[in-house]
């Protein structure tokens, strides 16, 4: 039977990609007292955006609201539902450190991001196509918090395209995601379809089962967790690792084609493995349909060690202990700080990089697994401790493998640096609703 | 010296061993252990003998798929009340676990329900918790090469062999 997707109950950011360009804000809140923080949510309720329309919605901005489990325990969620929920959560992400590998420089003692345990108690998410449009939703945002004692805004951080129309390292981003069942249209070319409980809680997921939610289900349903990264990224670092392993330009391109597994223009070197080829990039139709289990076992064309085919094996894994549908991941990721000048090679100290908001419905086997097997270490594709050359922890290696030609790049910087991070709930609106009344004053 | 004192000439290959990052099971290097210990219904003892061949008859086809298990084996005991799953295997446990019972589902299957309490079917998302709930970590655990995955091995076989032909051919 299709799957039909609550779309008028699940917040937006689900279903919606970012606008091109986009103009986005990430506040963080404390809370002091509960009541006035239900009150807070209470005001918001009105304004947060579903999916509903998420491919032609009537205003191109939204609002969505999220909670750390420390700011649902804070709220007065019971114990029993607070229980309920996965590991992960309950824990935070600066709890599970060890595992994610976020140690010496990604420790979370050098975040500049609160996290669940020193002051993300709410997370409010705005996107939007323009400035003044994001404005006036942050607008929203203040004038809920406005006169209300017992909830700080302790955090407040923008996001947006740079001017280069690329992520800081200079590739182009936000190409390929999983298709997610009942989302309507139809996959493109490349595109794996996905339960829909892989992301969304109350539907079936890979597992044939209905993902769920602890306590009852008109707090859980349509709601999902947002695994937040907030990824410092040293691009003076990165051009001066381009500059030393290439001769020439095109050299510099290739290898950083080689470390991503796609050119900067958006090419997958799967579809042209000699050279950039910008028209493939620009086509929906043609720039995400490869695979690599028959097309490409050995990595001559896209390095198994790369980034894109650590983060999304495809098949390559294909009769192997792992079931790749087990772990995708749906991305909303986004840039901040401004852009290091074209040609500088010097780090200028100011601070860059990129808010990544994953979205699953199971964040252990999910985002998690995927950061420590995939990211962090190279078992899977037999290559020991090396790690992903983009976004990788270099604690323990500091090499990426290209087989062919044949070579073995050395010396990798920390290139990407973990500077905040949480498991965030994102309530369906019923769910929103409920927490209003169940835990507002009677 | 009394006999609870480490004596340091015999301690000077000691490996450094930890806890499982996330869960049950000791680890050195890349080398993981686990014990899983259950109960067993009552009558499952005969089910278990009737299937037991079947089930060590395809352990070769189940642990090549699954990839990482240097060895395994279970075990019936105290009378047919209890069973253990035991494993030595590559990498972390509860992040693959979902996975290997997925993976593996119909060879577990083949031996499971009906004798292990609690362990209705593979697929059922019960199952992996079931597991790691009556999971026990190793107080003492050693392991050759730990740094080597089954994966390291069999590149190494391959290159061993690589490396002979060559030598042969040289001669
Ligand atoms: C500084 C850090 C990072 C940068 C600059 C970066 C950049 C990129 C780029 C340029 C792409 C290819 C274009 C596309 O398909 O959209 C990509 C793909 C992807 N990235 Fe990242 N990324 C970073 C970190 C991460 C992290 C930490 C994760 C997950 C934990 C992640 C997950 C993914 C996924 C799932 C894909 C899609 C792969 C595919 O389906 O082929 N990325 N990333």
């Amino acid at each position: 039977m299709a799957v039909e997707l609550e779309l008028e109950d699940i917040q937006g950011t689900v279903l919606r990609s970012r606008p091109m360009p986009y103009f986005g804000t990430y506040y963080v809140f404390t809370i002091d007292d509960a009541g006035n923080a239900i009150t807070l949510i209470k005001r918001l309720l009105p304004h947060i955006t579903p999916a509903a329309n998420w491919d032609a919605p009537p205003e191109n901005a939204w609002i969505n609201a999220t909670f750390s489990w420390e700011g649902l325990r804070k709220l007065g969620l019971p114990r029993e539902i607070l229980d309920g929920f996965p590991r992960e959560f309950i824990q935070g992400m600066a709890a599970r450190k060890e595992f994610l590998g976020d140690v010496g420089l990604n420790d979370p003692s050098h975040w500049d991001m609160p996290h669940g345990g020193n002051g993300l108690d709410i997370g409010l998410l705005i996107m939007a196509g323009s400035p003044e449009l994001r404005d006036a939703k942050a607008a929203i945002g203040r004038e809920a918090v406005a006169g209300l004692g017992g909830v700080r805004t302790v955090n407040r951080l923008d996001v947006g395209l740079p001017p280069t129309g690329r992520e800081h390292f200079g590739f182009v981003d936000g190409i390929s995601r999983p298709y997610i069942e009942g989302q309507g249209g139809d996959p493109l070319p490349g595109q794996p379809v996905a339960k829909a409980g892989e992301f969304v809680l109350g539907y079936e997921n890979e597992l044939g089962v209905i993902a769920s939610g602890p306590g009852p289900e008109d707090f859980w349903r349509n709601s999902t967790y947002i695994s937040l990264r907030k990824i410092h990224q040293d691009v003076a670092a990165f051009r001066r690792f381009l500059r030393d392993n290439a001769e020439t330009s095109d050299g510099r391109e290739l290898v950083a084609a080689q470390m991503m597994g796609r050119w900067r223009s958006g090419c997958p070197m799967a579809l042209s493995p000699e050279k950039d080829d910008p028209e493939i990039a620009k086509d929906p139709m043609r720039n995400n349909d490869f695979s690599f289990r028959t097309e490409d076992p050995d990595g001559d064309r896209t390095a198994p060690g790369c980034h894109i085919r650590r983060v999304n094996p495809r098949d390559a894994l294909d009769g192997t202990v792992v079931d790749m549908r087990l772990h995708r991941l749906l991305r909303r990721g986004s840039a901040y700080g401004p852009v290091l000048p074209e040609g500088v090679t010097e780090d200028d100290g100011v601070d860059r990089g990129l808010v990544l908001a994953i979205i699953n419905a199971n964040p252990g086997r999910q985002f998690e697994f995927v950061q420590s097997q995939w990211i962090n270490d190279g078992d899977f594709i037999s290559q020991g401790e090396r790690s992903d050359p983009i976004a990788g922890r270099r604690d323990r290696s500091d090499e990426f493998a290209v087989p062919r030609p044949r070579h073995r790049y050395k010396g990798l910087a920390a290139f990407s640096q973990t500077r905040g991070g949480e498991h965030l709930f994102l309530p369906g609106l019923g769910g929103l609703r409920w927490m209003v009344e169940r835990l507002g004053p009677h | 010296m009394s006999n609870l004192d480490i004596s340091p000439e015999k301690a000077a290959l000691t490996q450094p061993s930890s806890n499982q990052p996330d869960g049950p099971g000791k680890r050195i290097g890349k080398r993981g252990e686990i014990h899983v210990i259950g109960n067993v219904v009552p009558g499952g003892g005969k089910l278990f003998r009737d299937r037991i061949a079947r089930f060590q008859a395809e352990a070769g086809y189940w642990e090549k798929r699954i990839g990482t298990v240097h060895d395994f084996r279970v075990i019936l005991f105290d009378n047919d009340t209890r069973i253990l799953v035991s494993a030595v295997y590559d990498g972390d446990f509860v992040p693959y676990l979902q996975d290997v019972v997925t993976q593996a589902g119909p060879w577990f299957d083949l031996l499971m329900p009906g004798v292990w309490e609690g362990f209705t079917c593979a697929a059922d998302p019960a199952t992996a918790k079931l597991i790691e709930r009556q999971a026990y970590t190793a107080d003492a655990f050693y392991a050759a090469n730990p740094d080597l995955t089954i994966k390291d091995i069999a590149k190494m076989r391959r290159l061993s062999e690589a490396v002979n032909e060559m030598l042969d051919a040289a001669n």
